[in-house]
Formats: C-alpha cells, structure tokens, sequence
C-alpha cells in the first residue's frame, strides 16, 4: 500500500484503513501473549512474560496481570508503558465512579472509558496509537463474570474465551473448538494453560514465565487468586508439559 | 445551637491503651433541636488497622470518608500494599488541608495501631494535627466551639478517668463513661453510642445506652 498514507494517525488509506493502528496491532503481536477464559464458576486470565532474565529483580507483584479495582482484573499484551498509563487512568476512574455512585463500576463502562481515550489518538493531535492490547476480566452484579478484548483502534469486544499478543491466531482456533459453556473453573484453567502454550515455541515452557489469575466470587465479594510458580509446574505437567522440566 | 458544627451535633472521642487503642461516637443526626435518626454512622473501618471517625456537619462527614476509600484504594492499587496508620493520619491532614478556603465541616480522628502501638490524631477542619495526647474529642459535647457555654464536656471526663496503659477492657469502660456523661449533658448529642477497640487481632464494637433524649 502506499506509504503516503502511513505516516499520520489522523489520516485514511485510500482503501479505508488507518495504518498507524495496524501498525500498533504490529507492535503487540510480537509480545508475550494473553487469555482470557470465561467459566461458570468464574475466569482464568493467563499470560506469558517476555525475557525472564535470572538478573531482574524478582517484582512483589505481577508484571502483566493488574488489579483495577476489586472486581475488575486486566491483562496487558504490548508496550508496557503505554499500558502503565492506561492503567492508572482505568484506576482513577473506577475510584470516581465509586465516589459517585457508591457502587462498583459496571466492567463495560470502565471498558468504555479506556477505549474512548485510545480512539482519541486515532483521531487528533497527531500523536501516535497506544500500542496496547488488553484483556479485562470482572464481574458485576448486573452482568455477572465478563471478559472484554480491547485494541489501539478503541474498539473492544465481549468474549467467552480470546487470545490476544504472540500467535494469537493458533490459540483463537484452539479456543473455538475446545471451549464449552458449561467448563467449571478447573476445566477452563486446562483449556487456557493448552491455549497459552501453543502461542509459545516450546512445549516445556519455564513456569518462571507464566503468570495466571483466576477469578471467583465467594459471597458478595470477588477473589482473586495468583498461581505460585509451583502450582504452574504442577498445572503444566498435568496437561502434558514439562515432563523433563527444568526450574528456574 | 449556632454554627455550622453545631448544626447535625454529635460527639467523638478516641483513648490510648496499651497495644490497644479505643475510639467512641454517639448515634444521634438532627437538624438543630430536630432528631432525624438514631443510628447514623460516624466510626469508619477504613483498615483492619485504621479507624477514621468524625464529627462535624453529616454531609461533610459522608462525602470525606467517601474520598478516604477513594485515596486508600487508589494507594493500595498502586503500591500494592496496606497504608499505615501514621501515614493515614498525615492524608487526612493534607486532604483537608486541599480544601483550605472551603473546608469540609469535620473533627475527624483517626485511630490506628502500627507494629502494636497505638496512634491516635485528631485535627481541626484545615487539617492541623494534634497527636501527642493521650485522648482527644470531637464535636458538639466536646469543649470546641461553643464559647458562650461552659458545657460539661467529654474532655473533663477522660481527664478524671484515663490511667496510661489501660488493657482492652478497662479502656472500653473508661471511653464508654466519658462519652455518656459528656453526651447526656449534651442537647446535640446522644440517642445511643458506641465504642470500638482495636486490638492486633480484631476491632470489637460495644452499644452504648444514653439518656435517650
């Protein structure tokens, strides 16, 4: 196509795409990539961290997997500082709403306020695209457990189960045939930990690697539970991985 | 009853113990000589460790306690950690202090134990920090605001039955005598009270019964 249109975001192709986002979505197909899995009993949100170097200090907490608030949980797949902004902005407006309402921010409004700052720069002031894809899991008293997709062009999208990042392709397709809508939590932590390893080049991948969240409610009130990397050892050599695993 | 402060009444009032620290409100929210409710929530929970209660206008109370949570969480999203109650205590300060020319109509005190001693503070509605004592009060049947009255006040009971190092127990009877006394002379004040005492493993909550007028 031609490069004259590529250069500015506020600006169509002659055939009617915006080659900054495409661009964008470029960027965050090379990193580490991200599911998202929605159950009955809750959802599993699961992601592979890029170089795991034995020199970087060991963070206290995730480096991909964020809280929002106390029922909203995101996943990051792209530019990692772009994300960071994102969101701190997603935090300060689930605590407005909260100030406002009393109340928990329904997922997809807090969704709608991310996007509408990502489809900003798509249109003006001629900076560039956030290079962020997220996935955002949560639960509302309306909706029930959610999981939303979202990209640098500020759409998004309600699934059952996505892939998003690295080789997103291979794990979509895995998704659409081994996703049930009646999988317990357990079942969809399976299906996610096969989806996940298929993006990745090895079947041995390092749990030092993996981080995954599962999401459940226990009264009124959302948990979230962080897998150690034991229990990922364990998950992974349950589907058939790592049987000559080597720990980090 | 002039005055902004006087306007909802109610009473506070927070005392050290050993490894243990005890805050007490009553329950009364009127409008002047009017009684609206008896059982309006001036104590909040805003930490296991960290108790915030205030006196002062109603509104004012709902609304800062409403932008405490939203700070905490906001702190504990983004440090990823629990606050501390000094560090509560200097938010308080500084929140109020945000709205210098047109403050929020509060007498807050902030009640905390931090690696088990107790950390109590109190302020005017600008913000300024008073933490040295061992009890402070806040409110109409405490001695602020109304100079044209020598109301009996709360104060004049701690300061006859505090001791230092008082345990759980004994700080729950001493708290709970001063505010009654304290909010029976008090028109503004009363319909019920409460006490609450933290320890290092729980908060536990006492009602109280006052001259029920």
């Amino acid at each position: 196509m031609s490069r004259r249109y590529d250069q500015k975001t506020t600006t169509f192709t002659p055939d009617g795409r915006l080659k900054q986002v495409e661009y964008a979505l470029e960027a965050i197909n090379k990193t580490g990539s991200a599911i998202g899995v929605l159950t009955q009993e809750g959802m599993i949100l699961c992601t592979e961290k890029q170089e795991v170097s034995h020199l970087l200090e060991q963070q206290k907490h995730s480096e991909k997997i964020y809280e929002l608030d106390k029922h909203i949980f995101s996943v990051v797949s792209g530019l990692a500082a772009d994300a960071n902004q994102l969101i701190d902005y997603a935090r300060e407006a689930a605590q407005k709403y909260r100030l406002v309402y009393q109340e928990n921010i329904p997922l997809e409004q807090l969704i709608i306020r991310i996007c509408d700052i990502k489809q900003y720069y798509t249109q003006h002031g001629g900076q560039r695209p956030y290079g962020t894809a997220f996935l955002f899991a949560g639960y509302d008293k309306d909706n029930g457990f959610q999981l939303f997709s979202t990209d640098p062009s500020g759409n998004y999208a309600g699934w059952k189960a996505t892939a998003i990042g690295q080789n997103n392709l291979a794990a979509n397709s895995f998704l659409k045939q081994e996703y049930k809508e009646d999988l317990t939590l357990d079942q969809g932590l399976n299906v996610a930990i096969k989806a996940l390893v298929k993006t990745m080049d090895t079947s041995s991948p390092q749990p030092s690697k993996i981080e995954i969240v599962l999401i459940s409610k226990a009264d009124k009130n959302v948990k979230s539970k962080t897998l150690t990397e034991a229990e990922v050892l364990a998950l992974l050599k349950a589907n058939g991985f790592n049987n000559e695993a080597q720990q980090e | 009853m002039s005055g902004i402060f006087e306007y909802n009444g109610g009473s506070i009032v927070g005392m050290k113990g050993k490894n243990c620290i005890a805050l007490a409100c009553d329950r009364r929210f009127g409008q002047q000589m009017q009684t609206i409710t008896m059982n309006f929530q001036k104590v909040f929970k805003m930490q296991d460790n960290i108790l915030l209660a205030l006196g002062g206008l109603a509104t004012d109370i709902q609304t800062f306690h409403a932008l405490m949570e939203y700070k905490l969480n906001l702190y504990n999203l983004k440090e990823n950690r629990k606050m501390k109650p000094s560090t509560f205590a200097n938010l308080v300060a500084s929140s109020l202090y945000e709205r210098r020319f047109s403050p929020f109509f509060v007498s807050p005190i902030v009640a905390g134990l931090e690696e088990g001693k107790p950390v109590l503070a109190t302020y005017d509605s600008i913000g300024c920090t008073s933490d040295l004592d061992n009890f402070q009060v806040g409110g109409t049947a405490s001695d602020q605001q109304n100079i044209n009255f020598i109301l009996p006040s709360i104060y004049g009971a701690c300061e006859s039955f505090f001791k230092p190092d008082l345990s759980p127990e004994e700080l729950e009877e001493v708290l709970a005598q001063a505010l009654v006394s304290g909010c029976d002379r008090d028109a503004a004040s009363g319909w019920g009270g409460l006490v609450y005492v933290m320890t290092e493993k729980n908060i536990t909550i006492k009602f109280l019964k006052t001259k029920q007028t």
